[in-house]
């Protein structure tokens, strides 16, 4: 029975991984499949209604919705891709060292970490999207600066878990350096509970990226980008909704993507794990 | 299966006790506009995005910032003179004027009229009203510029220090309400002589108003208002098709399509609200005669005003709209020509040469910085637009919209072309434009726009009494700065207020001043 | 109590920290404070006049010193005045914070009776439809941004049902509904998988089996443990949202209009005013970790196991 259910996930795993995959190589070749120019305005056919030639309609300006939500995945999804890369990439490494080394850095870089912790989340990330003006690069890093320490937590206990198994100490015993060992033994040993926390924190900062957008602290007009063409087509919800539901079923559908990639990786790592 | 049945009849339960929950909320609301209609109190609500502090507009004392306006809109306080729908003077409170010599005014307060406190305003009152007001208030002091007031009963006789042609029109501008000095409180209630008495101002949220028992003007049809904020546009279209609001100012253009039917109406008006652009000619692309030129023949004008605006605007020639006997229908200027422009760039020797749809000059790309900021919907729309068809004749756009504008456009060469928004007839004359924008010394010139002509027809007017004449030389000054292309006036807005088909009385004015006055009734 | 002392006494450094975190980055941020509060009443101001200012304001003190006396005006409850309306920050923020308080509570209440029960449904049905059922609800409303959320439920309950006003000028239950449900589908959404999940696993504990074995009547003991276990996960859980609550209801109450802090600090950030951001970044904080405390200490009461692991 065991095996039956394994096999189920890793068809899940497959399947989930490839509607991920198709996501971001949309986003990366955004303007190749982009039937027109998203930018391009032309007023007279402003708010065309969703048909043969736009078939997610056109917006305020005339220009393409279709258009726009592929090159909005960039924006989108390629920025909470590098955004969760980074920090992941900074977290884990961090988490690692103060595991593996203890002692002062231990000390100090908890203590930053508990002081980043002491903040809520996005109440952070709007001061500081506020002290360093809209711009979605700016995003990013408001959310990076609020998010690592989760990433150095799990690194930290998981590498404390496995400092002291026989391997580590043998490498020890031979002569590796600390670097040579952290690489070589420690990050491919705690790479499990990262990647899953990675992968459930994609949707979640996919929609707190788009929700600093939303507020107007993230991608400025005209960039398109699917947090603010909703803020932007607000007002139309009744009147003309494709301008709105097309972002808005697109980030949708991302998330849903994305976690229940994030999901059945978890299932599959640590049955038991708690997100 | 025991388990599962409770289960699920807790859910159940719990589900009900939420719908009982949320459905008392309702009931309430219900049977507080029972209680209403029971006491048969005619109660308007009116949702409004301007009255906040952001705008200025922090209380409803006119002697503080921008305050005068709500004070005048709202039925608490009214000027000596009005603006009739031709933005000519018409008596309010005051009932006549007369120009003595070139200093002296001598103007007559209508007989009877009281403060909503029951208390007479005569000539003194009115000088102790402006008296505090030039004190406190610089906008105020530099357009009124009195030197001395003398009240006899009736007759205030105002004199200036420089020649002031237009003091009567100044007087009308929101800050000039008549308030009762003695009884002005600290937090921004006061008394006026209006239809409606203030009773609560609540910054950025709502002022509540009741009617004037003892209003000098006839009788007031409501007993109550409630004008409360709702800055946002799209809430405020919300608000009214739900009903908690009946009627609003300043919805969302994309939302009018909503309320296009039977149950609500319209009433709207052109006013000199203008959407403009101004150059910096501190920036030395600007400074190129032909960039400037190019940017005014690459603004899709009719584009904007039909298509964003969905119609509720009017293409801007010059400086005033054509209502006016001075307005654009007597200037020339630029027109929407993207070919033209592209010639015009090409001739100057701005020319794209490495083919990225840009052009360069010298090694310099044509790039301008457009600031502008998003509290007046129209701007937001303007800058996207503007982006697109510059970029069709090579002119790259990079866009700021932010509330931050004012930082941005005090550094001299922080930004190329801001667009706002300006009321630019507001007193009913001309000149308050130039005033404000073109001169070397105004304090809106922030490009430091300069012209010899100007100046000189400046000072012209400034010593010209006859209202015509004043206007043949506000024609001569707009050619002028159209000519340099030192402001693009792109549109101006058709302003308009919706309310619910049972609310009769509510009319827009063009210069904006009046909202809620004794006439608004509910049937 | 040594423990809650102890707990106390953590808190100290962690204050100062978010204090002067608060100021530093306000002061990199509006290094030009004086010139923009001129610039924003209009006034052009000269040179000797900026200087004079920032003298007047202590500006031209090292920045330590600054820090220092801004603490201690901090303790006495003055926050300084916000740069486009003049007023008190600390008094508009007392001001707006019992709205924001009240659609916090609000959201957590519903969450806990819409995630309690259909947690506890979908794992006594485990693997059956009812649990397929709530869980793809609940994925759903994990997958959803709020912000998309709030305009669907306005669009749906306020416009076409009618049910609630659309704007919540004064906080009562009919206004608090609509951006109390929208912060309440999120978190729902998360807890009744938790719930689910520390139900399933209190069930497959011997005790129960045991207890089923003995005849023990099953309702009384699910109710019992499964109810004070759940708890535990609820609070748990709470806990760790409550930051991303906080922030959430920012983005909510300013699409409601809402008229809490979240919103006073979206239009701030918007305005530029700093003094405003700052008090709410820093109040928000404090908050946060005085419900951390809370929790840290209830867990306690709650579930013994802790207190004796802590021995």
């Amino acid at each position: 029975m065991g095996r039956n259910v394994n096999r189920n996930i890793k068809i899940r795993i497959i399947v989930f991984t490839i509607l991920a995959l198709m996501l971001v190589l949309s986003a990366i070749f955004a303007d190749k499949l982009c039937p027109f120019d998203p930018y391009q305005q032309d007023l007279n056919l402003a708010y065309s209604a969703p048909g043969l030639s736009h078939i997610m309609g056109t917006d305020a300006y005339g220009r393409d919705m279709f258009s726009r939500v592929i090159m909005g995945s960039r924006a989108s999804i390629l920025s909470t891709l590098a955004l969760v890369g980074i920090i992941a990439g900074i977290g884990t490494l961090i988490g690692t060292i103060c595991g593996y080394f203890g002692g002062l850095i231990d000390s100090i870089m908890m203590r930053i970490s508990d002081l980043c912790l002491a903040f809520p989340g996005l109440v952070f990330a709007l001061a500081v999207a506020a002290i360093l003006g809209g711009g979605i690069l700016n995003a990013v890093l408001a959310l990076a600066v609020i998010s690592w320490p989760k990433y150095s937590r799990v690194a930290r206990s998981s590498t404390l878990s496995i400092k002291g198994t026989d391997f580590v100490q043998a490498a020890q015993v031979t002569g590796g350096s600390s670097v040579y060992i952290i690489f070589k033994h420690i990050i491919p040993n705690i790479a499990g509970p990262i990647l899953v926390t990675a992968m459930l924190d994609i949707g979640t900062m996919m929609m707190e990226l788009a929700g600093l957008s939303f507020l107007g602290l993230g991608a400025q007009p005209p960039i398109a980008e699917w947090g603010s063409m909703m803020s932007n087509g607000r007002s139309m919800l009744q009147t003309y909704p494709w301008v709105v539901l097309s972002p808005g079923i697109a980030i949708f559908i991302s998330v849903v993507v994305f976690n229940l990639l994030g999901d059945t990786i978890r299932d599959y790592i640590d049955p038991k794990m708690v997100d | 299966m025991n388990i599962t049945k409770k289960m699920t009849a807790l859910v159940l339960a719990t589900l009900m006790g939420m719908s009982v929950m949320t459905g008392c909320g309702v009931a309430n609301e219900e049977s507080k506009k029972d209680e209403n209609a029971d006491t048969g109190k005619k109660v308007l609500i009116f949702g409004d995005t301007t009255f906040n502090a952001e705008n200025e507009e922090a209380n409803i004392n006119p002697h503080d910032t921008y305050c005068g306006w709500p004070c005048v809109r709202y039925g608490v306080g009214e000027t000596l003179f009005k603006f009739s729908e031709n933005m000519e003077l018409e008596p309010w409170v005051a009932e006549s004027y007369e120009n003595i010599d070139d200093n002296t005014w001598k103007i007559t307060i209508k007989d009877g009229v009281t403060f909503s406190n029951g208390k007479t305003c005569d000539a003194q009152a009115v000088k102790d009203c402006f008296e505090h007001l030039v004190e406190v208030h610089e906008r105020a002091a530099g357009d009124l510029d009195i030197a001395s007031m003398e009240a006899d009963g009736n007759v205030l006789t105002i004199t200036t220090n420089s020649t002031k042609p237009t003091l009567i029109n100044y007087l009308c501008d929101p800050y000039g309400c008549i308030i009762d000095e003695e009884s002005s409180e600290e937090n921004g209630v006061v008394v006026g002589t209006g239809p409606f008495v203030a009773t609560e101002v609540v910054t950025d949220d709502h002022v509540n108003l009741v009617k004037n028992e003892n209003y000098w003007n006839g009788d007031v049809k409501l007993d109550e208002v409630k004008v409360i904020t709702i800055s946002d546009g799209d809430t405020l279209a919300l608000a009214l098709q739900n009903g908690d609001i009946d009627a609003a100012y300043g919805m969302a253009y994309a939302s009018y399509p909503l309320f296009e039917n039977d149950d609500f109406v319209f009433t709207s008006t052109a006013t000199s609200r203008a959407f403009y652009c101004q150059m910096n000619y501190n920036s030395p692309v600007i400074k190129d005669d032909a960039v400037r030129k190019a940017i005014a023949m690459g603004i899709d004008k009719e584009g904007f005003v039909n298509t964003l605006l969905n119609g509720y605007g009017y293409v801007g020639k010059g400086a005033f709209p054509e209502t006016f006997s001075f307005g654009g229908q007597n200037v020339k200027s630029e027109s929407y020509d993207p070919e033209g422009a592209k010639k015009v760039l090409e001739d100057a020797g701005w020319v794209d040469s490495d083919g990225d749809g840009i052009r360069e000059k010298d090694g310099q790309t044509l790039t301008i910085r457009w600031i502008s900021y998003p509290s007046r919907q129209e701007l937001p729309l303007l800058a996207e637009s503007a982006q697109a068809t510059l970029k069709d004749i090579g002119i790259d756009v990079q866009l700021n919209v932010t509330a931050d504008h004012g930082t941005i456009v005090a550094e001299k060469d922080g930004w190329d072309v801001y667009a706002a928004a300006f009321v630019t007839c507001g007193i009913g004359d001309p000149m308050y434009f130039f005033t404000t924008h073109c001169l070397d010394t105004s304090s809106k010139n922030r490009g430091g726009y300069h012209s010899d002509n100007i100046q000189t027809l400046a000072d012209e007017m400034n010593a010209t009494y006859d209202v015509k004449k004043r206007g043949d030389i506000a024609v001569e000054m707009q050619q002028e700065i159209l000519d340099d292309n030192a402001f693009i006036f792109c549109s101006f807005l058709r302003m308009s207020m919706i309310s619910k088909s049972n609310l009769t009385g509510l009319k827009a004015w063009p210069c904006d001043y009046y909202e809620i006055t004794a006439d608004l009734d509910i049937e | 109590m040594k423990f809650v002392i102890k707990r106390l006494l953590q808190l100290i450094p962690i204050l100062f920290a978010i204090t002067f975190l608060s100021f530093a980055m306000m002061r990199i941020a509006g290094s030009d404070v004086v010139e923009q509060k001129m610039l924003n009443t209009g006034q052009v101001v000269s040179e000797a006049q900026l200087n004079a200012a920032k003298a007047q304001l202590g500006l031209d003190k090292p920045f330590l010193v600054q820090y220092g006396i801004w603490l201690t005006k901090l303790l006495h409850g003055d926050m300084g005045e916000s740069y486009v309306s003049g007023k008190n920050v600390f008094d508009t923020f007392i001001e707006k914070l019992p709205a924001t308080l009240f659609l916090t509570v609000v959201s957590i209440f519903l969450t806990v009776i819409i995630s309690i029960p259909l947690g506890v449904v979908a794992a006594i049905n485990q693997n059956k439809f009812l649990d397929y059922f709530i869980r793809f609800f609940s994925f759903l409303g994990n997958s959803m941004p709020n912000f998309f959320v709030s305009l669907l439920l306005m669009y749906v309950l306020g416009i076409k049902l009618k049910l609630f006003p659309i704007i919540s000028k004064d906080a009562s239950l009919s206004t608090v509904a609509m951006p109390a449900i929208t912060l309440a589908i999120a978190m729902s959404a998360k807890y009744l998988r938790q719930v689910r999940a520390t139900v399933l696993d209190e069930l497959s504990k011997d005790y129960i089996i045991g207890a089923k074995a003995r005849g023990v009547r099953f309702s009384a003991t699910l109710w019992f443990s499964v109810m004070r276990a759940s708890l535990v996960t609820i609070i748990t859980l709470l806990a760790l949202s409550i930051g991303s609550l906080l922030g959430g209801t920012a983005i909510v109450e300013s699409i409601f209009m809402w008229d809490g802090v979240g919103k006073l600090a979206v239009d701030a950030i918007n305005m530029r005013d700093y003094p405003i951001i700052q008090a709410y970044v820093m109040w928000m904080a404090i908050i946060y970790i005085s419900v951390n405390l809370v929790t840290d200490l209830s867990y306690r009461l709650l579930d013994p196991r802790i207190r004796l692991e802590e021995r």
